[in-house]
Order: structure tokens, then sequence, then C-alpha cells
């Protein structure tokens, strides 16, 4: 065979979207011997997806917080999967980033999966585990994965994602079971070779079952990490999903999480944005049964030059839905943060219950941080409300702090960790909790 | 001298004088009381000796220990032992009430060359202060004043005096408000702080907590200056005849009594 030539394609394709389009030939060859050809079809398709869309602009609602240029003059091409002493080598990264003990747990190193770190032993009616198991054990989860997810024409790197997943994993809880130990997955960079991590996930929560997930991610040099994530609620199931994201400073986060609601289903999504030279968090949740609840709260930090973006949809398609989202930002230094909360109430959603709320501090004249609360309502029986702030340090309460001896410098730590404090208290379960407070403490101490 | 406040004048920052010239004495181990009605400049005296911002002394000066208190942040006037009980206690979101009030002993212990106490060492002394107090510790797992009752806020205040063990505690209208039992927490904190190396100085309009602190002398604020001194005879006198009535019968140069 000849050296692979510029793949032809029969769709317009857009100029900075083409090496991805030639690191694709290059790499579909090896796995389309391995995997099944429907697969094979799926990452086509996504990639055909992207090329024609090409990387998001800032004429782009969404993206318009953003700043991609970097990675648009610099591409950061699917990385290969780690040799094995740079694998070994991540031992000593983990620590300081699991939760104490030994729950079911999954490391994937710079978008592959690490076993020697991983724990997926499982209670009868969990299926967890990696894609390449799920092909074998459990192929129809696997399609579902690799599907495409609606609105892809708006999220290129979704479509990119479905291009080139590599890692990632699949969990499904069979019906009435109830897990109530987190379940971790954790996501490192290795910082071996510049590239980027695209990882794609299913979470399938069958009627009236409950689970809850942790997944953090953090690394060490310069790489672009794209992670997916699909959770499909059936009717009554219950879901808590947490992510910290703490990468590191040069790195690039683009990651989201779609949500589907049955009837009565219960959504928790937190997310903890701490570290990352640019950040994007997206949380899209759709109700399509009725009476479903839905959390979404979080948290970014930022300082020296970084940018952090949190995003959430929340689409009540049906009657009787709730919403409650409370998010606050920090930014310090020239950091800059954004929030973006979109909350739509479709013609038959009568009834339905949303609060929004976002609540920002401004630490330093050249930090920035913009909120823009979205309220989308087409029923009229509907209760929905939604406030925005964003102000400096209460300086009564500082006072309070000094006038019992506390030293300014320790006052002011002190406030901005009890503003975001009372967010992370919002998270249900215990340990869960702990570890975001740990990690969060450790990035204050290193806000300017 | 444990306090000395010599010609005291202090403004707003939009120009409006409060204290207009201020004279006050205040020795270690004595109780005093400054009495006023509305407006009189009670709370602004209590503001300018804790150092809060909003405030320029324009004339006069304040002695602490016999060093220049004004010339000191305010947080190290509280590590120098200084210590204002709030009338407004300030609620503090997401701030759990032990870890803020351990951060403030720690920080008065570092100041002194101190250790500083551990989680076990702070809550052991904790538990004797609740005990002595008869305070619950049900305030202690909550964030700093958020949610708590007037009552509650200001047995917070109490438990924070006696916790940081002040030189010299200044009371601001602590007791206004209370009902009778936190009353007696009150009294039962400013009674247990007494001590011949220790000065109060309790702010308050009305006379119901001198029932049970008795002060060693009583002051009258009126219009930004004290206008009369005396034993404690005469905050029982303040509340029989009113502050009103006590500036005619006064005649000793307050102005403004004889406007009603």
């Amino acid at each position: 065979m000849n050296a692979p030539a510029p793949m032809n394609v029969d769709f317009p394709v857009k100029p900075e979207a083409r090496p991805y389009l030639d690191a694709f030939e290059g790499g579909v060859a090896q796995t389309a011997q391995i995997e099944p050809g429907s697969i094979v079809r799926h990452r086509r398709h996504g990639l055909a997806r992207f090329a024609e869309t090409g990387f998001p602009t800032r004429r782009s609602e969404s993206w318009r917080y953003l700043d991609l240029q970097p990675l648009v003059r610099d591409p950061l091409l699917p990385a290969p999967a780690p040799s094995a002493p740079v694998l070994r080598a991540m031992g000593e990264h983990l620590t300081g980033l699991l939760l104490p003990g030994t729950g079911p747990r999954l490391v994937i190193v710079d978008g592959y999966f690490a076993a020697e770190f991983s724990a997926l032993d499982m209670p009868a009616g969990i299926w967890f585990g990696t894609i390449s198991a799920a092909l074998a054990e459990r192929p129809e989860l696997v399609d579902e994965l690799a599907r495409e997810i609606p609105g892809d024409g708006e999220h290129p790197f979704r479509a990119l994602n479905r291009a080139f997943f590599a890692g990632g994993y699949v969990l499904d809880i069979a019906p009435r079971v109830k897990f109530d130990n987190p379940i971790e997955i954790i996501h490192l960079g290795s910082g071996a070779a510049a590239g980027s991590f695209h990882t794609r996930s299913l979470i399938t929560a069958g009627e009236g079952s409950r689970a809850s997930v942790l997944e953090v991610y953090a690394g060490e040099g310069r790489y672009w990490r794209n992670d997916v994530v699909s959770a499909r609620l059936g009717a009554g199931a219950e879901l808590a999903r947490t992510a910290i994201v703490e990468e590191s400073d040069e790195a690039v986060h683009t990651g989201q999480i779609d949500a589907t609601l049955g009837a009565a289903a219960s959504f928790a999504g937190f997310a903890l944005a701490i570290g990352g030279r640019t950040v994007r968090h997206e949380a899209s949740v759709a109700m399509l049964g009725e009476n479903a609840r839905c959390r979404l709260d979080g948290a970014f930090v930022v300082g020296g030059r970084d940018e952090a973006n949190i995003l959430t949809t929340v689409d009540h398609r049906v009657p009787g839905g709730q919403t409650r989202e409370l998010m606050k930002g920090v930014a310090a230094g020239r950091g800059h943060g954004a929030f973006q909360g979109r909350i739509i109430v479709r013609e038959d959603a009568q009834k339905t219950d949303a609060h929004q709320l976002s609540r920002n501090l401004l630490i330093g004249a050249r930090a920035a941080i913009d909120t823009k609360p979205q309220l989308e309502i087409y029923a009229d029986d509907v209760k929905c409300s939604h406030g925005a702030s964003i102000g400096d340090l209460d300086e009564a309460a500082l006072f309070y702090l000094e006038a019992r001896g506390i030293p300014a410098g320790e006052a002011r730590h002190m406030l901005i960790d009890g503003f975001l404090r009372e967010v992370v208290e919002t998270v249900d379960d215990f340990a869960t909790r702990v570890h975001l407070l740990r990690r969060l403490a450790g990035r204050l101490s290193k806000l300017e | 001298m444990m306090l000395e406040i010599d010609n005291l004048h202090a403004r707003l920052l939009d120009g409006r004088e409060i204290l207009k010239g201020i004279d006050l004495e205040v020795a270690a181990g004595e109780v005093h009381a400054i009495m006023g009605p509305n407006g009189s400049g009670k709370s602004t005296l209590a503001a300018v000796l804790a150092g809060r911002a909003g405030y320029e002394v324009t004339e006069g000066g304040v002695r602490y220990q016999g060093r220049d208190l004004l010339a000191m942040p305010a947080d190290e006037r509280a590590r120098e032992g200084v210590f204002l009980a709030f009338q407004y206690p300030v609620e503090i979101p997401g701030v759990n009430n032990t870890y803020f009030l351990r951060a403030a002993v720690n920080a008065q212990r570092r100041h002194k060359g101190e250790a500083e106490l551990d989680a076990g060492q702070f809550l052991r002394i904790v538990r004797a202060k609740l005990k002595l107090l008869d305070i619950g510790d049900d305030l202690l797992q909550r964030a700093v004043n958020v949610g708590f009752s007037g009552g509650e806020k200001k047995r917070n205040e109490i438990f924070q005096m006696a916790m940081l063990e002040p030189k010299l505690a200044i009371l601001d209208e602590t007791d206004s408000g209370l009902d009778i039992d936190a009353l007696r927490t009150v009294a039962r904190g400013v009674n247990g702080l007494r001590a011949p190396d220790r000065a109060i100085v309790i702010i308050t309009h009305y006379q119901r907590l001198l029932d049970h602190v008795e002060p060693d002398r009583v002051h009258v604020l009126q219009d930004g200056r004290i206008v009369q001194s005396g034993g404690k005879g005469l905050a029982a006198e303040l509340e029989e005849r009113g502050y009103g009535t006590f500036d005619e019968a006064s005649g000793d140069g307050a102005a403004g009594g004889a406007t009603r």
C-alpha cells in the first residue's frame, strides 16, 4: 500500500480541522481491525461533522467567553497510549487525588485505561469497565456511547470526540440496584507528550437505581483534554456526578456531560473548576419524563491568566420538573471566569419549578467575571427565577474577623473559603464533600 | 492606665462630626458604663476604639496601656487585647464558628509568642468556657452568626470574649433586645471577666444590664461629649428621669437638652 495521502472526503473541510482528518486516517486503519464496523461508522460520522464545523469561534454564543486561538494555531493531535515507564511514574501523581479507602476506581492516563491503578470489582447488578471490555460483554452499550448526541452541530468538539475516543468508561446500574459508595474515575495527563485526550463515557442508571460518581481531571504539562459523558437515567433513578477539574497550568480542558432524565428521576451534577489554562465545563440536562428533579451546582476559581467557563442547560420538556442551580465564581489576578446558565421551559412543561443563582467574587482589579442567566419560558403555569451578583469581599465581615485579631490576609482567605464552602456543602456524599474541600483549600492557598 | 481618651474628636467621611471632645480614663480593674440617648455618639466611640474604617479622628488621641491605640490596625488592637462586642454581629456564611474562633485564638497566641492550640486542646477550653457561661454547644457547628437569633448572636459575642480574655472589653449595646436569660448570660460573661488586670466599658442605652453588672463609674454621653460622670447611682437616676429631663436638671454644659 502507498503511504497515506491526504484524506479524500466528499464534504467541506475547515482548514483548522485538516490535521485531525489526517491523523484520523493514520489511526483508524489500526482500530478498524479490532472494532466493529458500526463503531467505525460512528467515528467517521463524527469526523465529518467536525470537519464541516471546524473549531467553535467567539461568534457562537456558547463559546464567546473562551479564547481558543492557541489551540487553532498550535494543534494538539490525539495522543498515543502512554508507554509502560510513563504509566509507572503516574503512581505518585495519584496521591492526593484519590478518595480515602478502596472503592471502585478507574484510572485513565493520557486518554487510555490504566489497569494497574484501577479496581473495577462491583457488586451484582452493576457493570463497570472500559469501552473495550464493554465491546465484548455489553456491545449494545458501546453502540449507545458512540451514537451522535443531538446538537453535535453546535458542539464541534463533541463530534471530534466521537471520531477519536480511545479511553472512557461504561457504567450500567441495573434497575433498583443502589450503590452509595462513590465510584471514582481519575483522568490524568502524564505530560510525556503534548496531545489531545478524547475520552467518552456512558452511564445508564436503570429504573429506581441509585449511584454516585466522582471524576477527577488532573495532569502535568501541555495537553488538551476533550471529555464527553452521557448519562441516561431511567424512571425514579438517582445519580450524583461530581467533577473536579484541576488540570495543569498549560492545559486546555473541554468537558461536558449530557444527561437525560426519565420520570421522577433525580440528577445532581457538581463541578469544581480550580485548575487549567483554559477550562470549559458544560452540563446539559433534558427532562424526558414528568416530575424529574435536577440540581446543578459548582464553582470556578481562576487566577493568573486562566480562563474558566461553566455552562449549564436544563431543558424542561414535560410537566412537573424541578431545577435548582447554585454556581459560584472567584476570579483573582488576571483570571477570567464566566457562567452561562440556560433554562428552557417548553410549552408542555407546565408546573415547572426552576431556580438559578450565580454569585461571584472579584478579587483584584484586573480579574473579570461574566455571568449570563438565560431563561426561555414558553409555558404559562411555571415558577422560574434567577439571580446573579458580582462583588468584592464584604467589608463588614472583613472588619468583624479583624476585630477578633485575625490578620487581614488570613481574614480575606477565610471569607473566600467560606464563600465557596457554601456551595460545596450542597454535595450529599460525605467523603466526596471532604475531598472537594481539601482540594479547594489547596487551590486557595495559592490564590494571589 | 488601661485606657486614656483625651479630647477625642471624630467625624464621618461625609464630614459630619460625631465625637466632639471625649475625655475618659479607665483604670485596670474597673467597669465603666457609658450611657446616652440614640445619636449621642456611643457606637461611634466604640467603632473608633476598635478601628473600624469610615471614621476620621480630627483631634485628640487614645492611649491603651500607654501606647497610641489609634496607630494600630484593627487586627493588631484585637491581638493586643482590645475586644469589641458588636451591637450587630456580622453573619459570615460558610465560615464555621469553631474554626473562626480557633483562628482568632491562635492569631492572638502567635502574637504573644505562644504555641498554637490544636483542635483537641482548643475544644477542651471551649467546653470549659461554655459550661462557665451556661451556653449550649449548638452554636459551635454553625456558620458564624448565620441564622442566629438576636439573643444567640449576643451570646456568641460573649462566648468569643470569654475565649479571647481581653484586657479591655468594650460592649456596644450588648444588652439591647435581649430576653432575661440572654441578659444573664451576658452578665455572667462580664462578671466572669472582672479582674484586677482588666477593664470593661459597657455602652448602653438602658440600665437593665447594670442591675446585673455593677459599674464602678457611669458616664453620660450627649451630643459627642461626656456631660456627666458619677457612681453607679447615676444609672438609676437616668433610668427614672430619662435623658431629656436629666439634661435640663444637669445643667453642666450640655447643649440640646432645652430644645424640646
